[in-house]
């Protein structure tokens, strides 16, 4: 009976004979094999939405908590008896519109005239919910307010990103949405951490350029040079230094390029050397605290408006321009300075000192700008 | 505008480890069929079906380990308090103290004069109390 055997042989592999436990397995397999064959792309999204709205979770809770904190901390500086929650709402919604650079003929000078007018309008904000704090206290509410802005907007806009995939069903939004969450969760989770600092205005990672130029003018005479920027005029290694950083210890980032521009005019560009030491992202196997040096304008790319200035000016009077940075983390650079960091400052000064030393000669003079955000940071 | 207000067109995170946690719940009774069936089958006829008693196992294995995975974990949002330390210094004669961080302290700030040489003291660094060395992780050769 060789037909019958693989007659049997067959029916067995496909729906068991005398197995019910099998024959129901065996179905269930193909139910899974006909779901899958159809629905694959839906049930993947639907997974990714799942991974999404997560996430979404805990934005809109790092937002609240944001917010919560943004009010309580209003509320010790100002008058308790007056509730700050609509003023912070109408904060937290203000929107930044950049000039247009269709024609890109004097955008630098617009983009400028956009920042200064933004800052003074928060600062007048800020003064405004808390009129008996100190000049301190308001830059520091007011990075405490732009932190919880900033976590509003994000959540807001993943948001936004995530209802239009849901509605529109587009795997492609919403893979695209799911591939930059990491990064996005992250930027959050140090802007959670940043909101924490700033209430207690202590230093973070930002501010490692600035612990430099401070350990170098600490104990020096300094002057305002220009809007919130400091500069002290040191002797290092026998040569004049003009060091200079936003003025601390309130969270400021100064004009460096302001400053830069005003003593290169100062001394007819008679400058050695500008040398800018600043805080810089890491790669991944890289160190945090980690010193590099090179050649260039250190200034990120918040800081676009001071990078054209000094540019410009160093092309101007042909002044060499040297950087230094502190690797680390993004997470670290919008954390509670650590201690690697701090260690790193102390090698950022010691190279400053050997590059000086190496590049030029005594009696010259050379300009050390400190960049980034001197919250807790004095000179 | 209220910000606090939670908007009803976003799923609650914390559903998602219960839904899971019932497949994971169901995949484990499954195998544990599975199983059941290879012993069976060995009783009667005195032969191992290798294959399937692998495959069993394994589903034991990683409902199991997902079970694990799934519990639910505390959600950290980044706003815990921290440790941070200020550290004293004396300029003059060098003198270092290491203290909690206080709300005022900020880097340069001038405190009282040093116990020893009259001096005034100041903050030298503000930093992030470092972390316990944690457990050796396998590292890449990079």
């Amino acid at each position: 009976m060789p037909m019958s055997a693989a007659v049997q042989a067959v029916s067995q592999g496909i729906f068991p004979v005398g197995n019910d436990l099998g024959w129901i397995f065996q179905l269930i397999w193909l139910v899974f094999f006909v779901v899958f064959m159809f629905y694959g792309q839906r049930i993947q999204m639907t997974v990714m939405l799942r991974e999404i709205a997560g996430s979404l979770y805990k934005l809109r809770l790092m937002r609240d908590k944001g917010r919560s904190m943004a009010i309580s901390r209003i509320k010790e500086l100002a008058n308790p008896n007056e509730d700050p929650t609509p003023r912070v709402d109408r904060f937290l919604e203000h929107i930044y519109i950049q000039p247009v650079d269709l024609d890109p003929v004097g955008i630098i000078q617009r983009l400028e005239h956009i920042i200064d007018v933004r800052d003074l309008r928060f600062r007048d904000d800020v003064r405004s919910m808390a009129p008996q704090a100190d000049e301190t206290q308001i830059d520091n509410l007011t990075m405490v307010l732009e932190a919880a802005l900033d976590l509003n907007q994000i959540y807001k806009i993943i948001r936004h990103f995530y209802l239009q995939g849901k509605k529109t069903l587009s795997i492609y939004t919403v893979m695209q949405l799911q591939m930059i969450l990491p990064i996005v969760m992250k930027q959050s989770e140090a802007l959670a951490n940043a909101l924490r600092a700033f209430t207690l205005g202590q230093p973070f990672g930002d501010g490692a350029g600035c612990l430099v130029a401070g350990r170098l003018m600490h104990g020096s005479e300094k002057r305002e040079i220009a809007k919130d920027t400091v500069v002290g005029d040191v002797m290092v290694e026998g040569r004049r230094a003009y060091v200079l950083k936003a003025k601390g210890p309130g969270g400021r980032v100064g004009r460096p390029g302001e400053a830069i521009k005003r003593i290169l005019e100062e001394n007819e560009g008679k400058v050695s050397m500008i040398i800018l030491i600043d805080a810089a992202v890491k790669l991944e196997g890289e160190k945090v605290g980690e010193v590099a040096e090179g050649i260039g304008v250190a200034i990120g790319p918040a800081g676009v408006v001071d990078k054209y200035k000094v540019e410009e000016i160093a092309t101007k009077y042909k002044v060499p321009l040297n950087a230094i940075i502190i690797k680390e983390d993004l997470g670290d650079a919008y954390s509670i300075m650590k201690k690697e960091i701090v260690d790193g400052a102390e090698v950022a000064v010691e190279r400053i000192k050997q590059l000086i030393r190496e590049k030029t000669k005594e009696g010259d003079t050379v300009v050390i700008a400190g960049i980034g955000n001197t919250m807790g940071v004095g000179q | 505008m209220k910000l606090s207000g939670p908007p009803s067109d976003i799923p609650a995170a914390r559903r998602i480890p219960s839904i899971f946690m019932i497949l994971v719940f169901v995949m484990l009774i499954l195998s544990a069929a599975a199983l059941y069936q290879v012993i069976e089958a060995y009783r009667s006829t005195r032969t191992l079906d290798l294959a399937n008693s692998v495959l069993s196992l394994s589903a034991i294995t990683i409902s199991v380990y997902m079970f694990f995975q799934l519990k639910a974990k505390p959600l950290k949002l980044g706003f815990e308090m921290q440790d941070v330390l200020t550290t004293v210094e004396c300029p003059q004669c060098g003198h270092k103290n290491i203290r909690e961080f206080t709300r005022g302290d900020f880097i340069f700030k001038e405190l009282e004069p040093c116990e020893k040489c009259n001096e005034s003291k100041i903050i030298s660094s503000i930093y992030l109390k470092p972390e316990e060395k944690q457990k050796k992780r396998k590292k890449t050769p990079f």
